[in-house]
């Protein structure tokens, strides 16, 4: 239902974002036409996230740096739209913050925790407050009061390479999107491989294509072992497993990955990998926003849970680990400590062998590191 | 807009996460749908819970962080 106030150029450009089948880059791959067509109902303020806040993203400052006038088109498309004021996300002191504040827009300087780019944080931080998630009692595309009962207008958050996608869509049709990626997972998008790699590169790809592509493309190390996809919010899987899997919602679900934001990060094999997820999970305890209570504790509680089960992967520690873990998702005002939780299952699951060898009393990567 | 609520319509009770501070009131008028985990925070073993005595729950939370979905 489109209302009478979108003029014919609005009606077409989400005709032809549905057509498309444009989803959300951020992560959360909502589809994009649904989302314009509601702040289409009422003034709705826009926010361009160019944060980068998953855990080893870069691909949205890379659109800012190599696509910022698309971008900026993209941006007064959806304003129109929304018939709101358009501002951009991008952390404290970033060279992306720098380049939009060069290019002259409202620009808002997101302090670079790892919560703060969510996008009920992004909104929080636009309306004066802390950049901390808000519970999300109203929807606030729609507007609506927070938990304090401060009121919220209504506004919409977008990822950056998704606003550019709406530039690129407006300008080439959608038949043009859909020649990229597969018919469920349409369109061109970016991917980011990083970690221990030769060259760690933004690449623009498209789903179905093999992940051994987007690996040699960063020129990964030849004796790499594992990859951690898509930061804090995703999961682990042995490089030898999905190397000819495709890029996809299929090729990942078995190790229960999703394309998401689009990060690879090889991880570095002359380290314990479970010494990495005890870094990364120490390091989620300091990024709680401590506002909810199975958040703030349960989080840093999974640290030290982790760090007592590699240590000694005993039954009676395991069972200690997944109850903190089966009370984590769903219990938080965001989805942090869901995400948190997911990465941790899935190191429980991808590092069996190991645990079993930390279990046996060894680690193989002890050994290589005193070799 | 829960009172007069007819049982079709029934409506699930929510928490706000951020809203909570562990109080646990919730757990002593409704055990059958909430307990509490080791540092107070209410367990949702079930949402659906009796009208009348959800709406003493909510009343009845010390930080207002019970709501019923949708209001």
């Amino acid at each position: 239902m489109t209302p009478a106030t979108l003029n014919s150029t609005g009606v077409q450009l989400l005709d032809s974002l549905e057509a498309a089948g444009l989803t959300g880059r951020g992560g959360a791959a909502f589809p994009s036409a649904v989302k314009l067509r509601a702040l289409t109902r009422r003034r709705t303020g826009v926010i361009v996230n160019a944060c980068d806040g998953e855990l080893g993203a870069v691909k949205d400052g890379w659109v800012v740096a190599n696509h910022r006038d698309d971008l900026l088109r993209g941006a007064t498309i959806v304003g129109r739209l929304a018939r709101g004021q358009v501002s951009f996300a991008a952390h404290r002191g970033s060279a992306t913050e720098e380049r939009l504040r060069r290019a002259g827009v409202d620009t808002l300087d997101v302090p670079g925790r790892y919560v703060s780019s969510e996008e009920s944080s992004l909104i929080n931080f636009a309306e004066g407050g802390l950049a901390r998630p808000m519970t999300k009692r109203p929807l606030y595309i729609q507007g609506g009061r927070d938990s304090t009962g401060r009121r919220i207008p209504p506004t919409v958050v977008l990822n950056a390479e998704t606003v550019w996608r709406i530039a690129q869509i407006a300008e080439h049709g959608p038949e043009w999107f859909r020649r990229y990626g597969t018919a469920a997972e349409p369109g061109p998008r970016l991917a980011s491989v990083g970690g221990y790699v030769g060259r760690p590169v933004v690449i623009e790809t498209q789903a179905g294509v093999p992940i051994g592509d987007l690996l040699a493309a960063a020129h990964t190390r030849s004796d790499a072992e594992y990859v951690l996809i898509n930061g804090l919010g995703g999961a682990f899987a042995p490089i030898v497993a999905i190397t000819s899997s495709p890029w996809s919602r299929e090729g990942l679900a078995r190790f229960d990955a999703r394309l998401g934001p689009g990060i690879i990060e090889v991880l570095d094999p002359r380290r314990c990998p479970l010494d990495i997820v005890g870094d990364l999970l120490s390091y989620a305890s300091g990024e709680s926003a401590g506002q909810c209570g199975p958040c703030m504790f349960g989080v840093p509680e999974l640290s030290a849970l982790w760090q007592q089960f590699v240590r000694s992967p005993s039954a009676r520690h395991r069972r200690a680990l997944e109850v903190n873990l089966g009370l984590l998702p769903g219990r938080g005002g965001c989805k942090f400590p869901d995400g948190v939780a997911g990465v941790a299952r899935s190191a429980l699951a991808v590092f069996s062998d190991h645990i079993a060898e930390h279990a046996a009393g060894r680690c193989r990567y002890a050994a290589r590191r005193s070799s | 807009m829960s009172s007069g609520m007819r049982a079709e319509e029934i409506v699930p009770l929510q928490i706000d996460r951020m809203a909570c501070t562990g109080h646990g009131v919730c757990a002593q008028i409704l055990p059958r749908n909430l307990t509490l985990d080791a540092h107070g925070y209410p367990i949702l073993l079930d949402a659906l819970v009796d009208p009348d005595d959800g709406d003493t729950a909510i009343r009845m939370c010390p930080a207002r962080a019970l709501y019923w979905k949708g209001s």
